[in-house]
């Protein structure tokens, strides 16, 4: 029998979705093992009856052994979504750096909804000032939680997008029964860049202009860029993003540094501590680099980690 | 019985939506709407952050046109720092952002609306879908999963990162093309225009001949139009360009992107997060009424193709001057979104083959440094889902002070609420609700690809 | 009921835990909202430890050191202070005051700083109130299903 799956995208961009198409060739290949029972960017299963008149309280999943979900939860319609999943799929997948993080939808945890809410519905230049929509629509929830914050995850797969080699990974790994392969060390640990030390460097830079390097020569004979006083998130990222049997980093292939978009490189790390430590006990004033919180935690501000400043109360 | 009928999600798009339409004591359609059922802010939370980050940034807003915002922001954060971009630089960046329009129109045609004209719209829900299509078509669905596929190697291999991708930078791009990667990008993108036709042809004979007058009226209205204009022969420009805001009888104003706040406003309805750009200039208002609407335009393909004089490429051309022959210009019918679409994908393949032509494109020099400082820009490109502008202030260490966008599928969304009060009213009689009739009312939505 | 603060102090084993302990056998009084958690270094502190004291609900921190220059492995309160500037800033980001942590020196034979120095932290703690990011509210505690 084939394996039911389900799919859902909450506090999210699609591109998750469109990671699981880039399998190309690949998914077709799979499709005959794999029955997607509910999928919204692919297939019509609605929530409320084909015929959209069931009961709105009662959402409706249908079971399957697998569930992914990408996004993180921003509202009650989300969280009600997850919840549905978590009943009613087998496993859980968290599908990308929001459903583990937050994502770079959790940059708003540095700010309360109220502020929000005053620039989008009043403050824009083209905006007719209004009242914030409340009728019909889902109450936003504080902030941006990722999903283990609300339910059980069973297997994290990190990446804005996560590459589509460890999406294939992890269904293959279910079909087979056993532990889905996936990278645990750090970007840094699948960059192939030169590093000779850091040497008199006591300040990182704005990246205001390209690295250096020779376009003919491979990546591989490209200085480190955070020895050439670039940040880079590399030391303190999970790596994944160079895929399966990758040349390099995704960023560093486009010759520009990493920006920490796997997340941290365990789970529960701290990207932003972890920098800061990483930078400071190397001797680069900290100070050096700006918007420190949301640059450092620009993937992974959920669990609490970016909150409202004091003073934007 | 008076009742309310939820169409939750509405599926096959690329966002999240709602539809509800309520039914009175006779089962009559009595109102419907399009709910956008989040908000992120991006508008609020790049604040602050230091500007030449901010286009790795908001490409998080769609996953499916991550090029798009990754242009315009770029271009903004160019404006705001006085950047001037090299040639090549700015090749390169055309080249990328019209290849991301490519995979993003297949995706659409096939993977999320065919199967409505395929399959049919009232096929059980279970095959009414890519899947489905794969298995009543396999040839067809495994040379459009290749070509896709092909499309996006093409973006990763040069770029390296296809889904919120990085290369391109405040000041020009990240890194040149060599002479090797653009051999391989000639071959392939010929390849991509040969699907092109391929595509073209097929959904003629297949999809396209078959619209019939019910087809082509589904949910219609009459509208404006806004798209950008090449302003030196107001040819079809994705990239670049001005805007043209056409009124529904065809008679149009451009202005300069820097411009729009006194051409567009924004209206907030208590019932939806998303916002309703209307046509402020028409000095009309804004009303959503099926008889009387009032500043409504629309965005998107076919909206590119009513407002641009002609298409400066000679396959998309013909395609154009025969389209306009069948449907006039402006043409209304909301189902020829779809196949603007295809016109729009036989363009993009002829012009990234133009700009790989032009061996310039291999200049070494690709970006200027790039100097923090106050400043604003508006960074304006056509996105597959319509005219996005990026708009953003910098204070003098560079960051954003404040910034205000309209993206695409925004600009659409009155008229999607049109279309699906027009479906809805058409579709379902004497309280007769079926599944058919309430996909016909989601085909409506996505011929705007929202 | 009056707000005590609880407080984390990691000392090193070298200087100030033995200052502690010294003040201890003098009977000197110091407030009891004091937990002490020996270290071989305060060099070994790393910032998590300390960030993490604060997420599980301490109203403040400390880490006491020998004197520069007196460090017994040499250099480990120098890095110790390096990365002050990183818990600074974490507290910064997380919208905690930044003296809710403090890093002092005080040599073994120093109970009377070190009484001095934990009193002060003590009190300047309880003027400013609990830790805010305890997790108090329903909506802070991990729901898990
Ligand atoms: S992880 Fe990235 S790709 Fe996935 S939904 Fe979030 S922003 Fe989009
Ligand atoms: S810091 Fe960046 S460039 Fe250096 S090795 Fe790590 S990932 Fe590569
Ligand atoms: S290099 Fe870093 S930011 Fe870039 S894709 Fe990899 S993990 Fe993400």
């Amino acid at each position: 029998m084939a394996l039911r799956v389900a799919e859902e995208g909450l506090s999210s961009c699609s591109g998750c979705e469109v990671a699981i198409l880039n399998l190309g060739e690949r998914l077709l290949a799979l499709a005959p093992q794999l029955d997607f029972v509910h999928m919204p960017l692919l297939m019509d299963h609605k929530y409320f009856g084909q015929l959209g008149d069931g009961d709105l309280k009662r959402l409706e999943i249908p079971q399957a052994e697998l569930g992914l979900v990408s996004g993180g939860v921003r509202n009650q319609e989300h969280l009600e979504v997850l919840q549905a999943m978590r009943a009613n799929c087998g496993t859980l997948v968290a599908l990308g750096t929001c459903a583990t993080h937050g994502g770079i939808p959790a940059l708003i945890n540095g700010l309360a909804n109220a502020e929000l809410m005053e620039r989008y519905y009043r403050g824009c230049e083209t905006n007719d000032p209004a009242p914030d929509p409340t009728e019909t629509v889902p109450p936003f929830l504080e902030r941006v939680y990722a999903l283990d914050e609300k339910v059980k995850v069973d297997i994290y797969l990190p990446g804005c997008p996560p590459h589509p080699d460890h999406i294939a990974e992890a269904v293959l790994a279910f079909l087979e029964g056993r532990e889905p392969a996936l990278p645990h060390k750090s970007v840094c640990d699948a960059c192939p860049t030169v590093r000779q030390g850091k040497g008199q460097l006591k300040s990182v830079r704005r990246f205001l202009q390209n690295a250096q390097y020779d376009p003919a020569k491979p990546i591989a004979d490209m200085r480190c860029l955070l020895e050439q006083g670039l940040l880079c998130m590399g030391p303190v990222t999970r790596a994944g993003c160079s895929g399966a049997d990758g040349e390099a980093p995704r960023c560093l292939k486009a010759r520009v540094p990493c920006r920490g978009c796997y997340g941290p490189v365990r789970q529960n790390g701290n990207q932003m501590l972890d920098m800061l430590n990483a930078l400071a006990s190397n001797g680069i004033d900290i100070k050096t680099l700006p918007d420190r919180a949301g640059g450092l935690l620009r993937f992974s501000g959920a669990h609490g980690r970016l909150r409202p400043r004091p003073a934007a109360k | 019985m008076a009742k309310t009928i939820n169409i939750q999600p509405v599926t096959r798009i690329e966002g999240h939506a709602r539809i509800s339409i309520q039914l009175d004591d006779q089962g009559r359609v009595a109102d419907s709407k399009l709910h956008i059922m989040a908000m992120r802010g991006f508008e609020k939370f790049i604040e602050g952050r230091p500007a030449e980050e901010v286009p790795r940034i908001v490409s998080r807003i769609c996953g499916i046109c991550p090029w798009m915002h990754h242009t315009a922001a770029n271009k903004a954060v160019d404006q705001c720092f006085g950047a001037q971009v090299p040639p090549a630089g700015r090749k390169l960046r055309e080249l990328m952002q019209v290849m991301a329009h490519i995979s993003d129109k297949i995706l659409h045609f096939f993977f999320l609306a065919a199967p409505d004209f395929v399959m049919g719209a009232g096929a059980d829900y279970k095959i009414r879908n890519v899947l489905g299509l794969a298995q009543a078509a396999p040839e067809l669905a495994a040379q459009v999963v290749k070509m896709r596929q092909a499309g996006q190697m093409m973006l990763e291999r040069f770029a390296g990162k296809v889904i919120h991708p990085v290369a391109m930078v405040p000041g020009g791009f990240a890194k040149p093309m060599s002479q090797k990667e653009r051999d391989e990008l000639l071959a392939g993108a010929g390849e991509q225009l040969e699907f092109a036709k391929f595509c073209m042809k097929y959904a003629k004979e297949n999809v396209f001949a078959k619209l019939d007058q019910d087809a082509l009226s589904l949910g219609r209205i009459t509208t404006g139009f806004l798209g950008l204009v090449d302003p030196a022969d107001g040819s079809l420009n994705l990239f670049d360009g001005a805007l043209r805001l056409m009124k529904p009888d065809g008679s149009y104003l451009d202005f300069n992107c820097r411009q729009y706040a006194d051409f567009l406003g924004e209206r907030v309805e208590t019932w939806s997060y998303g916002k309703f750009p209307y046509a402020r200039v028409w000095g009309e208002g804004f009303s959503m009424d099926l008889e009387a609407p009032k500043g409504i335009y629309r965005s998107n393909t076919l909206a590119r193709l009513n407002v641009c004089d002609r298409i400066n490429t000679p396959l998309a051309q013909a395609e154009l001057e025969e389209f306009r022959r069948r449907f006039g210009r402006p043409a209304q019918s909301t189902t020829l979104y779809h196949w603007a679409r295809l016109i729009e994908l036989v363009y993009a393949c002829e012009r990234v083959l133009e700009i790989l032509e032009d061996e310039t494109i291999t200049d070494p020099l690709v970006r200027n440094p790039v100097e923090p400082r106050a400043g604003r820009g508006v960074g304006c490109v056509e996105a597959p889902r319509g005219s996005l502008i990026h708009d953003y202030v910098t204070g003098d260490d560079g960051c954003i002070a404040s910034a205000n966008m309209i993206v695409g599928t925004t600009h659409n969304l009155a008229p999607m609420n049109m279309s699906v009060r027009r479906a809805a009213l058409d579709a379902i009689k004497g309280g007769q609700v079926s599944e058919e009739a309430l996909n016909q009312v989601e085909m409506a939505v996505r011929c705007y690809d929202p | 009921m009056a707000f005590e603060p609880k407080i984390l102090a990691f000392s090193c084993n070298w200087c100030s835990y033995a200052a502690a302990d010294l003040a201890g056998a003098s009977r000197m009084q110091y407030p009891a909202n004091l937990r002490i958690v020996r270290v071989m270094c305060s060099g070994m502190v790393h910032p998590n430890l300390v960030m993490e004291a604060f997420s599980k609900g301490a109203d403040g921190v400390m880490v006491l050191g020998c004197h520069p220059g007196e460090c017994h492995y040499l250099d480990g309160n120098i890095k110790a202070q390096a990365r002050l500037a990183v818990v600074e800033e974490m507290l910064d980001a997380y919208g905690l005051e930044p003296e809710r942590f403090r890093l002092a020196w005080c040599s073994s034979a120093e109970a009377e700083r070190f009484v001095e120095v934990v009193t002060e932290m003590t009190e300047a703690v309880r003027g400013l109130g609990p830790n805010p990011f305890r997790p108090t509210r329903p909506e802070d505690a991990q729901e898990v299903a």
